[in-house]
């Protein structure tokens, strides 16, 4: 597929000299005078505003794409994952429904599990964020509890957030939490339901101050 | 050009004029038209509040009584629009605070709105009478106090989907006891710890207007039939939880209360449902026309069992749970059916724990001639399932489609499921709203650009293997207003060669695409009445080179320039500058 560009760039759109993880954005050329020229014509019709404003004219004519067809496969750029839920907002189930999900279970094992937990949920709002501090850092983070289902997905997270990216400095910290009775507890103690279930927010502590 | 007609006749024909389209037609066809009308538009939708600023909507309009703002991209709503991200209502309500003072409506969706805000309505308006908060966030129930202490002749307040800051339930005891103009009130989405009781009973017991009322999970099952007896006129009532232990009396006391409401016609909650309490509503299934079960981990016999009663009904929420048999039997019982929304029960299981399949959809297609509203979330889809679909229901304006694993092709022929959708734009002619996933090449965007010309909302993700994709949407659909894509392999080449085509529509979302961060300067270079805005959590976009692709982009019109209360993941691309 030929490209006639319309306007001028200062630099080739596609950098092929740039390294970045992306590997497909090479594709298609930048041209000279000519392409200032059809801009013109473009513009000339429909008056003042042109009609149809290029900043790049698609060409038809040539069926075959210029470009390589991206593969398929190829999403580890671009794609976020999560370990165990997967990605990131897929499938589209509004954050308070996938909440209900975890709370409600399964039909049969739920009448009376349901009727003992008729209040349901473990916080005070139907929000999945919850606050997160960093020992010795005046400002709280929130994070986003329910695209999380394991302490490893979360403390990798909680580390990308506070930036520590020092493997010896990930380790001297542990994952601290306060339930709803007020109590700070270690979330190693726990298994990650009861952690989920109780939890109020949490606190990355270092290790020395156990 | 002159007329015979004095201004205030015009006025008064215009007043028969309701609808914002319409509205909008009319002040375009000349100068004394636009002067007339501008003076007499009581009612302003604001899709977009980024796209105007309050200043200008209240230049232009000085008498609104009526406003509705929208905020957030969609995506908001899975949480691809990072915290912070934007669509404050503060300053919307300070300027109208000022310039409207008989201000009785504020419709907000995916704001975020405070307490502050909310105490400054209940200052502002001395006649507010509808405050309609849909998924907002940011404002707890001190706010909600002071709305329900401050509104004198509150007839909405409508909190659905909202997440609200749930500090104390006895906000409720805020209502005046002379408070007695409620008509509609939605609190489903609070919190389920403390919402005073009887402060509800009382409340609702002195509203004889009240026909719409939603409570949340913590009002029990045994406080319904009290609610239902204060209020036999309700016309909408969500359940709070629908659970207690087996009693024969709560079960005929509650059966009672729901037979004295003769205007029943829509229910919703059903929170952790004991399905033995469901006959109590059988009285009123009969005019029952809309059902909300989507909270409702009741197996596919019960619903069956419930919704074979419901030969009117027009509207149907539920779980999977309901299955592929429940579908069927759906489809002989309720022939009006209108609506249907499937949610997933295990969204992130990878096994298959309901038998629920496209074989659910067909059936529903062909017995039901009245389906115009679709969304469905299953595990399997074929093409020929999908031709069906769009073969019985020509009439269909809204489809979305959600198989849970991305990328699945037709299970039978394990072709992509380009040829279905195909199907679904060239038979569904009035078709506004669609909503694709499986296996999809570019192929099924050819056919959407062809066929879908209706189509005014398009959700997109892991599809295409090119920019023709995206090219064929932006060429090829008309009336194409609000365009998000995720994990697609479209880049800058469609998108700058159909840069005025963005002009015409709302907003375009890409995230996790192929978008050079060099496309991006340049769109909001040469396209100064669009809003470019790169997202990114990660590290500024101009750390790396300008071929690398974007997170997140997000661009929409705008007629009042960048914003500038943007946080420091968002960039905006404006001539030439990047603005933070």
């Amino acid at each position: 597929m030929e490209l006639r560009l319309g306007l001028a760039l200062p630099t080739p759109p596609f950098d092929t000299n740039g390294s970045c993880s992306s590997s497909s954005s090479s594709s298609g050329g930048v041209g000279g005078g000519k392409k200032r020229r059809c801009f013109d014509e473009e513009s000339r019709v429909g008056g003042g505003v042109p009609k149809t404003l290029h900043l790049l004219v698609w060409n038809t004519n040539r069926r075959d794409d210029g470009d390589e067809p991206r593969d398929l496969d190829d999403n580890s750029s671009s794609v976020v994952l999560n370990e165990e839920e997967g990605l990131v907002g897929w499938p589209p189930v509004k954050a308070w429904r996938k909440k209900l999900r975890r709370h409600n279970g399964r039909p049969n094992n739920n009448r009376i599990a349901a009727a003992k937990n008729s209040c349901g949920g473990c916080r005070a709002s139907n929000s999945t964020y919850v606050k997160v501090k960093l020992e010795g850092n005046a400002i709280a983070r929130k994070i986003d509890l329910s695209v999380h289902r394991s302490f490893e997905s979360l403390t990798a997270t909680l580390m990308r957030m506070f930036d520590i990216s020092e493997e010896h400095q990930q380790k001297s910290f542990r994952l601290a939490y306060q339930d709803r009775e007020g109590d700070w507890l270690l979330a190693e103690d726990v298994p990650w339901g009861t952690f989920i279930r109780s939890l109020k927010c949490i606190k990355l502590i270092r290790s020395r101050s156990c | 050009m002159t007329y015979s007609f004095p201004d205030e006749v015009l006025e008064h024909v215009f007043s028969f004029i309701q609808s914002v389209k319409d509205r909008n037609a009319v002040s375009t066809v000349c100068k004394s038209w636009f002067e007339i009308e501008r003076w007499c538009r009581r009612k302003v939708f604001i899709g977009n509040c980024y796209a105007v600023s309050p200043r200008m909507v209240i230049k232009r309009f000085p008498e609104v009584r009526s406003i509705e703002l929208k905020g957030k991209p969609h995506f908001a709503d899975f949480n691809l629009v990072p915290d912070g991200w934007g669509g404050y209502v503060l300053p919307w309500i300070v300027e109208m605070a000022g310039a409207y003072p008989g201000l009785e409506e504020i419709r907000l969706k995916r704001m975020v709105v405070t307490d502050e805000s909310l105490e400054l309505i209940a200052k502002s308006f001395k006649n507010f009478k509808v405050l309609v908060l849909f998924s907002c966030e940011g404002f707890s129930t001190d706010g909600l106090a002071a709305i329900a202490s401050g509104c004198k002749n509150l007839r909405e307040l409508d909190l659905r989907e909202s997440e609200v800051d749930d500090l104390s339930g006895h906000w409720l005891t805020h209502f005046p006891e002379t408070c007695t103009s409620l008509v509609s009130l939605n609190i489903s989405c609070l919190g389920s710890d403390e919402v005073s009781l009887s402060a509800l009973e009382r409340l609702v017991g002195r509203c004889p207007n009240l026909t719409s009322l939603r409570v949340n999970r913590a009002v029990t099952l045994d406080r319904i039939a009290n609610i239902l007896r204060c209020a036999p006129q309700l016309i909408d009532f969500g359940t709070g939880n629908y659970t207690a232990e087996l009693r024969p009396d709560v079960l005929s006391n509650l059966a009672g209360a729901f037979s004295s409401c003769k205007e029943l016609k829509s229910l919703s909650g059903f929170w952790d449902v004991v399905p033995a309490y469901l006959p109590a509503l059988y009285s009123v299934c009969s005019r029952l026309t809309s059902l909300n079960l989507s909270y409702a981990t009741i197996q596919s016999a019960e619903i069956i069992k419930l919704v074979s009663h419901c030969p009117s009904l027009q509207r149907l929420l539920v779980l999977d749970y309901i299955e592929d048999s429940g579908l069927e039997a759906l489809a002989s019982s309720c022939k009006d059916l209108q609506e249907l929304r499937v949610f997933p029960s295990d969204p992130f299981g990878a096994e298959l724990n309901v038998s629920l399949t496209e074989q659910g959809l067909v059936a529903v297609s062909l017995g039901c001639p009245k389906l115009q509203s679709v969304l469905y979330f299953c595990r399997r889809m074929t093409n020929a399932a999908l031709v069906t679909t769009a073969q019985n229901c020509p009439n269909m304006t809204r489809f979305r489609l959600c198989i849970i694993e991305p990328k699945t092709a037709d299970y039978l022929t394990l072709e992509p499921l380009d040829v279905g959708f195909g199907a679904i734009v060239e038979h569904c002619k009035d078709l506004r709203r669609l909503s694709l996933s499986g296996l999809l090449t570019d192929r099924v965007f050819e056919y959407i650009g062809t066929y879908a010309k209706k189509l005014e909302m398009l959700s997109v993700a892991f599809a295409g293997d090119s920019d023709l994709g995206l090219h064929h949407v932006l060429s090829g659909c008309e009336g194409l207003r609000k365009l998000e894509i995720r994990d697609c392999p479209f880049g800058d080449k469609a998108l700058l060669a159909n840069a005025a085509k963005l002009e015409t529509m709302r907003s375009l979302w890409m995230s996790s695409c192929t978008v050079s961060f060099g496309a991006c300067k340049l769109l909001g270079e040469k396209m100064p009445r669009l809003n470019v805005e790169v997202i990114d959590e990660t590290e500024p976009p101009d750390a790396r080179p300008e071929s690398c692709p974007v997170d997140k982009l997000y661009v929409y019109r705008s007629v009042s320039g960048p914003r500038f209360d943007m946080p420091p993941f968002v960039w905006t691309m404006d001539e030439g500058k990047i603005l933070h």
